[in-house]
């Protein structure tokens, strides 16, 4: 057979966007005029900017979203190809230094609508109750200004919305299951779930990924081809894109893609007054809002507020505390890679299934602070390329003969916490951007903590490694995600932002992303970001008509607005209804 | 690339030390082809792809003298003389693709200059090098010399032309430089062919995930036995020291 049974596959020209083989949208949305005041203007739609969209227009708000990258169309823009996805990363400029740089690009920086979600691995388990009192209980760090009770009904709400799949009992931190089943172990799980086995060490196998094991609303399934950080044509796995933009146009929000940011207006010195952005031929462009919620990311984020300095914010926009920009964190992404005598075909299933959060918390005989986690990670060939580079030196007819038992492979990821410290910092640079921005300019350098933590956590993913049975273990040091850099506290003193993410200087310029994190853990942080970003929707809906008109700040916590969750959330179909 | 390779810089077979002749094909999945399977393939990755195989762009970034250099150097890092001339893959086109368009990663060490800059300094720093050490331009060293050379940069050495290495850091420089070939290696389904890697599989999916098994499309490996030519070293693994982030990081998890 050489064609399927009803001839290639093709798409049907009708002037849609296609967000998965089963949703199509019309993107003829609402058009807010410059000169209209809308109410929230958001800056980046991406995992955070998605769900404040959606939630903030279905509450009847009038709301722009602009988006430095393109809306995508999964179909048309998308390809199952490592090398052609090199378009959904943020690959603009920024110099990267400090002893241990960072990488970003694909590594951690998406661009388009959906952003870093776009190409995330989905990965979602929640934090534990200890990340958000790591100074109290282990005197480095900080706390965070909420607890993980205040968000545990946000991280409920948002398993079920985007939605996760997972076993039906998960040990760690807070206990709980998922709503979708977990799914069927590939190569490398079945290896992590064997190694951590034989170790003792406790494992899961399935999830928590925000990966569809059911068909959800018109998401399909997962097919499991492997390629969820190049973007999921198949829909299975969730982004803001395909989970809550379409939701947010349907309740007229506009996203106005292809608009990069440059500087928060501050006119009246006292309070934000709207944003000035390029469109993509770099016309000058102003946004005027109430409300301006920065959505860019750790790296974005920072750089925006920064370049936005002005009469009476001199060292940048909501930095009197002299903290933004710094306590930016990465966490540690060491790749483990071990060679079985029998193939293992990495490539399929999705490379996030399988972890083990077994040494998350701090044990004191280890001799550091915090812990780690271990994840299955499933490189395709030009990733596990560059790995064999750094973890063998390999080259020449060496790299050729490695790369020819891709198949025997298996590779697993360490999640390591790292600390806030404050000279590890987003700061502006000499260079700028094709549009003559200045580009960020990030240092980064571990401590004593992180070191010991690194090399604590990547020996005990070789042991495991080895208990499964591998002939040869190699490791690549690399880091993981980007959070802090803006972030939240109870002093005005030490943070950027209050517990809801509204600055201290300005009472109308919040932050919304994974820069208001004050530590980090070491659990992927997409979940977390939607989360929050959920809970700054609801704040924001209660207390509108006062953060509109005046400066005072009501702390009082805002009900949860379940029924502003996407529309198939609670649907008939959705297994495993427990809350 | 050039025609036919000599029978010195043949693979061999490690038991009788006689040449392997280059094939269509090399690898253990004889006869697996992933374009073969492209009617399955959705039409935009069919499209990236097949432009990819059919498309090769034209040199437009490097000088004749630097491109004969990078071919040398790309030749030594990803030797394809065990593969017939017709069925190698264009290594340097691709690199020079990347830039012309000033496509980068999303950053830069700030001890390094651009990309493109880095490219021109560092192929002049190992040319330089073979002229100062051997009296010849690196493309006219025989295959072993050329990778006694760039073993020296894969150790960040500087045996020669200091004053041009001094403006880049050896060893991002030589990820950089391994990296890019790879990458433009691994992403043509030929590789994928040889390595026995599926390929895309939307909307088809995959459906044996555990085991190592193959789909029913796929092929069961079958195994042969081959050392390197006797003229390279490249054929060893030395990591060093652990390298830190001194390159590209591809997104995993």
């Amino acid at each position: 057979m050489k064609v399927p049974l009803l001839g290639p596959f093709r798409w049907a020209h009708d002037g849609k966007k296609i967000l998965g083989p089963m949703q199509r949208i019309s993107t003829e949305m609402r058009r807010y005029s410059e000169d209209d005041i809308v109410d929230f203007c958001i800056v980046g739609v991406g995992s955070a900017g998605g769900v404040l969209t959606q939630r903030l227009a279905k509450a009847g708000f009038k709301v722009v979203g602009l988006e430095a990258g393109p809306f995508w169309d999964t179909e048309r823009d998308w390809v199952s190809d490592e090398k052609g996805s090199h378009k959904l990363y943020w690959n603009d400029l920024r110099i990267t230094g400090g002893e241990d740089p960072l990488a970003f690009g694909e590594n951690n920086s998406g661009k388009g609508v959906g952003g870093g979600s776009v190409h995330w691995a989905a990965f979602a388990p929640r934090f534990h109750p200890s990340d958000f009192r790591v100074y109290t209980e282990d005197g480095v760090g900080a706390d965070w200004p909420i607890s993980y009770y205040d968000l545990k009904p946000y991280y409920e709400l948002l398993e079920r919305e985007i939605p996760v799949a997972g076993p039906a009992y998960f040990p760690w931190g807070d206990p709980h299951g998922y709503p979708y089943g977990p799914h069927p172990v590939g190569g490398v799980g079945s290896l992590l779930v064997k190694g951590c086995t034989k170790l003792g060490i406790g494992v899961c196998a399935g999830g928590p990924v925000a990966i569809l094991s059911g068909s959800h609303g018109n998401r399909p399934h997962c097919i499991y081809r492997g390629f969820c950080i190049q973007g999921c044509k198949v829909g299975a796995k969730q982004s803001t894109l395909i989970s809550h933009v379409p939701e947010a146009l349907e309740f007229g929000a506009e996203i106005r893609d292809r608009s990069m940011a440059f500087r928060v207006s501050m006119r009246n010195k006292e309070r934000a007054d709207g944003v000035f952005y390029y469109d993509e031929d770099g016309r000058e462009h102003f946004q005027r809002a109430k409300v301006v919620i920065v959505s860019g990311y750790a790296i974005e984020t920072p750089r925006l507020l920064l370049n936005s300095a002005c009469p009476g914010h001199e060292k940048g926009l909501a930095n009197s505390s002299g903290t933004l920009g710094r306590y930016l964190m990465a966490q540690a992404g060491n790749v483990i890679l071990g060679r079985f005598a029998e193939p293992v075909r990495m490539y399929k299933a999705p490379p996030a299934h399988a972890m083990s959060e077994h040494f998350y918390e701090t044990d004191p005989s280890r001799g550091f602070a915090r812990g780690f986690a271990i994840q299955t990670v499933g490189p395709l060939p030009i990733a596990f390329a560059k790995q064999m580079m750094k973890a063998k030196g390999a080259w020449g007819w060496g790299m050729r003969r490695v790369m020819m038992d891709y198949n025997h492979w298996t590779a697993l990821g360490l999640l390591g916490e790292i600390l806030p410290w404050a000279d590890n910092r987003v700061e502006i640079g000499e260079e700028k951007d094709a549009f003559g921005i200045p580009v960020a300019k990030v240092t980064f350098t571990l401590h004593e903590n992180d070191k010991k933590l690194i090399e604590f956590g990547k020996k005990k993913v070789m042991d495991v490694l080895w208990a499964a049975g591998a002939e040869e273990v190699v490791q690549e040091s690399r880091y993981a995600h980007l959070v802090g850099a803006a972030r939240m506290g109870a002093d005005p003193e030490t943070s950027v932002t209050d517990l809801w993410g509204r600055t201290h200087d300005v009472a109308n310029l919040f932050i919304c992303d994974g820069s208001l994190f004050p530590t980090q853990g070491s659990a992927n942080p997409g979940l977390t970001i939607q989360a929050l970003a959920a809970r700054t929707a609801d704040y924001l809906i209660s207390h509108a008509e006062q953060i509109f008109k005046s400066n005072e700040r009501d702390m009082t916590p805002p009900p949860i607005r379940y029924h502003l969750a996407p529309k198939d959330t609670f649907s008939k179909g959705v297994p495993r209804v427990y809350a | 690339m050039e025609g036919e390779t000599k029978r010195e810089n043949w693979i061999r077979d490690p038991k009788t030390g006689e040449p392997i002749p280059p094939r269509q094909q090399p690898g253990y999945y004889p006869g697996y082809s992933t374009l073969g399977q492209r009617a399955f393939w959705d039409a935009k990755t069919r499209e990236v792809v097949e432009d990819r195989v059919y498309n090769i762009p034209p040199i437009r970034f490097f000088s004749d003298e630097e491109l004969q250099i990078m071919t040398a150097v790309a030749n030594r890092i990803i030797p394809q003389d065990d593969r017939l001339p017709e069925y190698r893959i264009p290594v340097v086109n691709a690199i020079d693709e990347r830039l012309h368009k000033h496509e980068i990663d999303g950053y830069r060490f700030e001890d390094m200059p651009p990309d493109e800059e880095a490219y021109r300094l560092g192929l002049k720093a190992i040319d330089q090098t073979a002229h100062e050490i051997h009296g010849m331009a690196f493309a006219d060293l025989d295959p072993l010399k050329q990778d006694f050379l760039l073993k020296t940069i894969h150790d960040g050495k500087k045996l020669a032309a200091h004053e041009i290495w001094d403006k880049l850091d050896v060893k991002r420089f030589w990820h950089m430089l391994v990296q890019d070939c790879v990458a433009a290696y691994y992403a043509h389904p030929w590789a994928w062919d040889e390595i026995g890697y599926g390929g895309p599989a939307y909307p088809r999916a995959y459906t044996r995930l555990e085991g190592g098994l193959p789909e029913p499309w796929e092929v069961d490996e079958q195994r042969y036995y081959w050392s390197a030519p006797l003229n390279s070293i490249s054929d060893m693994y030395e990591p060093g020291d652990d390298p830190g982030t001194t390159s590209s990081q591809g997104g995993t998890h």
